[in-house]
């Protein structure tokens, strides 16, 4: 299944361009993919450090307003990392590093839909300058940190443990 | 030079960084390196976002207490930067594309250095509306890190090639 579509995906013209049929194509999306992550993690480190308690004089309902910034650098990543994996799927299939990254973005995803769905949002949305979040709100921040590092790990280890370039 | 290079490149260190098999060698200071392009550039991004206008409830002058996150991710950058300099001496210091990226790397710590003394030390931060060269600042900034980010990535395409064994340059 996975293979097929696989083999499906390669054989199509945006593989041949991504892959090096259009050479610029895959340096611009490398390059892409880094500021992407920066604006995430700029943005999500901001968020979460602040629910752990620093720069507290920051009011949290102000502060969300900043989160389309991230939504935006997770879709630009989201965006070229679907092309690195049209450009060459077989690099990522059997690679564990990839299973890996796309299960720490799974969790990091599930994270943030248990943050709206609990109600939590709403809570930390109300909590103003020099006020700490709920407990509930710091273990979320914590576990943000450690998921969105734990991707940039798994992608970094993408051509060590796995063997994609 | 050549030699300076070579023998950096050849050092018991340089040697280790690039051949170990390890993962702490090569793999694990490359992730460092990520890691600190994370805070540093995306916490930098997130001041200069607000610079620019975003989320404008949200008061400036807090914003500050993250220089010292900022501070500790450059030197986690210069630090593995350097490591992964010297394992690959005689390609990434021949190579002219390096020198644009330590020279965007310059300019963009000092724009921030800058934002610290001219923006956050205002005392009117906050009371008045931002000013025409808090903006300018704010977009310089965001330039010069866009500019890093972009000649690290093309170290990679042009130039000597260095990096792993058997890696090539893709754009010839």
């Amino acid at each position: 299944m996975l293979q097929a579509f696989s083999t499906w995906l390669h054989s199509t013209r945006l593989s041949w361009a991504v892959a090096g049929g259009i050479p610029w194509i895959w340096p611009l999306c490398e390059t892409l993919h880094f500021m992407g992550l920066a604006l995430l993690m700029g943005v999500v480190g901001v968020f979460d450090l602040r629910m752990l308690g620093m720069a507290k004089e920051l009011p949290l309902g102000p502060l969300q307003r900043l989160m389309p910034w991230a939504v935006l650098g997770f879709t630009i990543n989201l965006v070229t990392g679907f092309l690195f994996f049209t450009g060459d799927p077989f690099q990522y299939i059997h690679n564990i590093a990839f299973f890996f990254k796309l299960l720490f973005i799974a969790l990091a995803g599930v994270n943030v839909i248990l943050f709206y769905v609990t109600g939590l949002y709403r809570r930390v949305d109300g909590v103003g300058a020099g006020h700490d979040v709920p407990f509930p709100a710091k273990i979320a921040a914590a576990a943000s940190l450690i998921l969105w590092i734990g991707v940039m790990y798994w992608g970094r280890m993408l051509p060590f443990i796995g063997n994609a370039f | 030079m050549m030699q300076v290079l070579a023998s950096l490149e050849n050092s018991a260190f340089g040697t280790w960084v690039r051949e170990s098999s390890s993962l702490l060698a090569y793999p694990t200071i490359l992730f460092m390196h990520t890691v600190g392009l994370g805070f540093l550039v995306g916490l930098n991004a997130a001041i200069d976002l607000r610079m620019l206008g975003a989320a404008p409830r949200m008061p400036l002058a807090p914003l500050e207490k993250f220089y010292p996150i900022m501070w500790t991710a450059f030197w986690i950058n210069a630090l593995s930067g350097t490591a992964l300099l010297i394992a690959d001496a005689t390609t990434k210091m021949t190579n002219p594309v390096f020198y644009i990226k330590m020279t965007f790397v310059t300019l963009a710590v000092v724009n921030m250095v800058i934002i610290r003394r001219r923006v956050f030390r205002r005392p009117s931060l906050d009371l008045t509306p931002l000013s025409g060269s808090t903006r300018v600042l704010a977009m310089t900034s965001l330039f010069f890190w866009a500019g890093a980010i972009t000649a690290g990535r093309l170290m990679a395409y042009f130039g000597p090639v260095s990096g792993a064994p058997g890696l090539q340059n893709r754009i010839p």
